[in-house]
């Protein structure tokens, strides 16, 4: 059964579309509860506060981890998943039974997970690094939920061969749809190593296996915990190109670059799991240097062609519906009223300024040790995860719910404003964290001044400060997030329905016109705003040199 | 070889691996488990176990 998009004159499978609404739905619960969490463990950290005891701050950790990293984003990517591959490519959705047995064992394994960390069985914080054991159901929750998404994503690649099959799209797939099929290849990868660890890790907690090798479970259990954080990365990559299509008719200006940078994501970009092993002693730097470069840095080529290709994009499709004057016309003319573009431009700069620089500074075996285990790393997954993959996602919302639950966005005002007060908040909430952690404040410790402890240290009294804006960042995002779950929820349930195009709030674009043909670069505003995030990066990289150098006094 | 094969236009290779999911599945999956699980496995495997005295000595 399908409908006919009066919008985008797509057809839309029924089943499709209501398995996307509650994969959706699903994951905006997800984030309500990583949020929650978070706000906790933000006023615990910040030490006048300090509001949970040891024991439930633990706790609360394992709780936001598994939400805000694994259940929010893999629902959402499921949906992204059948949106891409039957949506867009006008095609049915070939396996509806097997759609629902995933939802369900995805359901069933969130509120397993869930139930057994809250009533304190699975004290073991997300990483669950054996010899800390949990109960067996909630290693069982896990495995259900991976195996709800794993069938998730085999459904994703049934629709998409169908449809090539079936001539519904060329051998050629549209970029989004490319993008997400390498999404959906890091999926099985990070899934298959996730079914590899837990799978003996639920047979240990039942007492059938005696003993579990820790640097082992260590070295596999990344292979989901890393890898699954990349699926983000090209599932955000490939909304930023969708976004930029929607909002602008734009197009990457090379196509086959782009799509280059996405095999290359495929190939390398999942051995960056060694990153969490830069300080295990077991393995040879050799085989530190090999996966945390992602191969001699291919897959960070990748990411920089992105970088390029997604602003020039946005920059060409703009020069070609005549924001043409001087190098950032096109820039200050651009939709800023769509909260869809809003988001995805400032997903860029925090994922690339904040998130991208660290994550290959702090990938590095020498400068890795300055910040290894401290403060710093999940301040720079919160540029990365937050600003970059949840900015992303909660953007592309606001077209998903007048197109795929036929709603219109209730308070579309502060659907404007949201992106800007989420991006401050968790900006400074992330480069509080980073500088936390450059001067020594350690990560997942539910008590910075060690009171109590047999030793102590005395920190940079510039901590306190770092510690008040890191309070303030936090509490600024929460809030922005709050608005968006509150925002989405009352219009997905209450609003008012889409009754055709003159309803859509967020504009879809035609698309741009064929410019002429340019001498020299097609998109120099790009190519200089790429230059100053070299320079950013250069000066970085440098001072944390700079940095490692100073660390011991060496005679 | 006959005119109508040299009519169709030559796919380069590079188009054919990009344009191939499964083929790209397979690469995916092969460099991540040769390079990063079986050689790390490998070297930790390869880790001499505690001389049985000093091992004793830290339980004591």
């Amino acid at each position: 059964m399908f409908r006919t998009c009066d919008i985008t004159g797509f057809k839309v499978d029924l089943t499709s579309e209501r398995l996307i609404r509650l994969n959706a739905v699903m994951a905006v619960v997800a984030l309500l509860l990583a949020i929650v969490g978070a706000i906790l463990l933000v006023f615990t950290r910040y030490q006048p506060v300090h509001l949970l005891d040891a024991e439930w701050y633990y706790r609360i950790v394992t709780f936001h981890g598994l939400n805000a990293l694994i259940f929010w984003i893999v629902f959402f990517e499921i949906a992204g998943l059948y949106f891409g591959s039957t949506v867009v490519l006008n095609q049915r959705f070939t396996y509806p039974a097997f759609g629902w047995v995933s939802f369900i064992l995805m359901v069933a394994g969130l509120v397993m997970v869930n139930v057994m960390v809250l009533a304190g069985q699975a004290d073991v914080m997300m990483t669950s690094y054996v010899p800390l054991k949990a109960h067996p159901l909630y290693y069982l929750g896990v495995i259900l939920f991976a195996v709800g998404a794993l069938i998730g994503v085999i459904l994703f690649f049934s629709n998409v061969i169908t449809a090539k099959r079936t001539k519904k799209v060329g051998e050629t797939l549209p970029l989004f749809t490319y993008g997400l099929v390498a999404a959906a290849i890091i999926a099985v990868i990070t899934l298959s190593t996730g079914a590899v660890i837990y799978i003996p890790t639920f047979l240990w907690s039942l007492g059938l296996i005696e003993h579990m090798d820790p640097a082992v479970y260590k070295l596999v259990w990344w292979g989901l915990g890393h890898s699954s954080q990349q699926i983000n990365v090209a599932a955000m990559v490939s909304i930023w190109y969708l976004v930029v299509f929607l909002a602008l008719g734009g197009t990457s200006i090379n196509e086959r670059v782009s799509r280059t940078a996405f095999v290359l994501y495929i190939l390398f970009i999942c051995l960056a799991s060694a990153h969490h092993l830069l300080t295990d002693p077991a393995t040879s730097s050799a085989w530190k240097v090999w996966n945390t470069s992602y191969a001699m840095y291919l897959a960070v080529l990748a990411s920089l062609i992105h970088a390029f290709a997604v602003p020039s994009s946005i920059e060409s499709a703009q020069r070609r519906w005549g924001f043409n004057k001087g190098l950032f016309d096109w820039l200050a003319k651009g939709p800023w009223g769509n909260p869809a573009f809003s988001s995805t431009v400032l997903a860029i700069i925090g994922f690339g300024f904040i998130g991208g620089t660290t994550g290959v500074i702090f990938g590095m075996e020498q400068t890795n040790i300055i910040v290894h285990n401290t403060l710093a790393i999940p301040g720079h997954f919160k540029g990365t995860v937050v600003i970059g993959t949840t900015l992303t996602f909660m953007g592309i919302t606001y077209y998903l719910i007048p197109l795929i639950f036929r709603r219109k966005i209730v308070a579309y005002r502060l659907a404007q404003i949201q992106p800007w007060l989420f991006f401050a908040g968790i900006a400074l909430l992330s480069v509080s964290m980073i500088a936390l952690g450059q001067m020594g404040v350690p990560r997942r410790h539910w008590d910075s001044t060690f009171s109590g402890g047999p030793f102590s240290f005395a920190f940079n009294p510039a901590v306190d400060f770092f510690f008040t804006l890191m309070m303030l960042g936090g509490t600024l995002a929460f809030l922005a997030a709050l608005i968006w779950v509150l925002q989405v929820v009352v219009s997905v349930f209450f609003g008012p329905k889409v009754k055709g195009p003159s309803d859509m709030q967020v504009p879809i674009s035609k698309l741009a016109p064929e410019g002429k043909p340019v001498k020299g670069y097609e998109a120099p505003g790009t190519l200089l705003l790429t230059m100053l995030f070299l320079v950013t990066f250069a000066v970085l990289f440098f001072i944390n040199w700079k940095w490692l150098a100073a660390a011991w006094w060496v005679e | 070889m006959s005119e109508e094969e040299n009519d169709e236009p030559r796919v380069p290779l590079f188009k054919i691996i990009m344009d191939d999911i499964i083929l790209l599945l397979f690469l995916g999956v092969t460099i991540y488990a040769v390079f990063y699980l079986l050689w790390g496995v490998m070297e930790i495997a390869t880790v001499p176990n505690l001389p049985e005295d000093f091992k004793n000595s830290i339980l004591k």
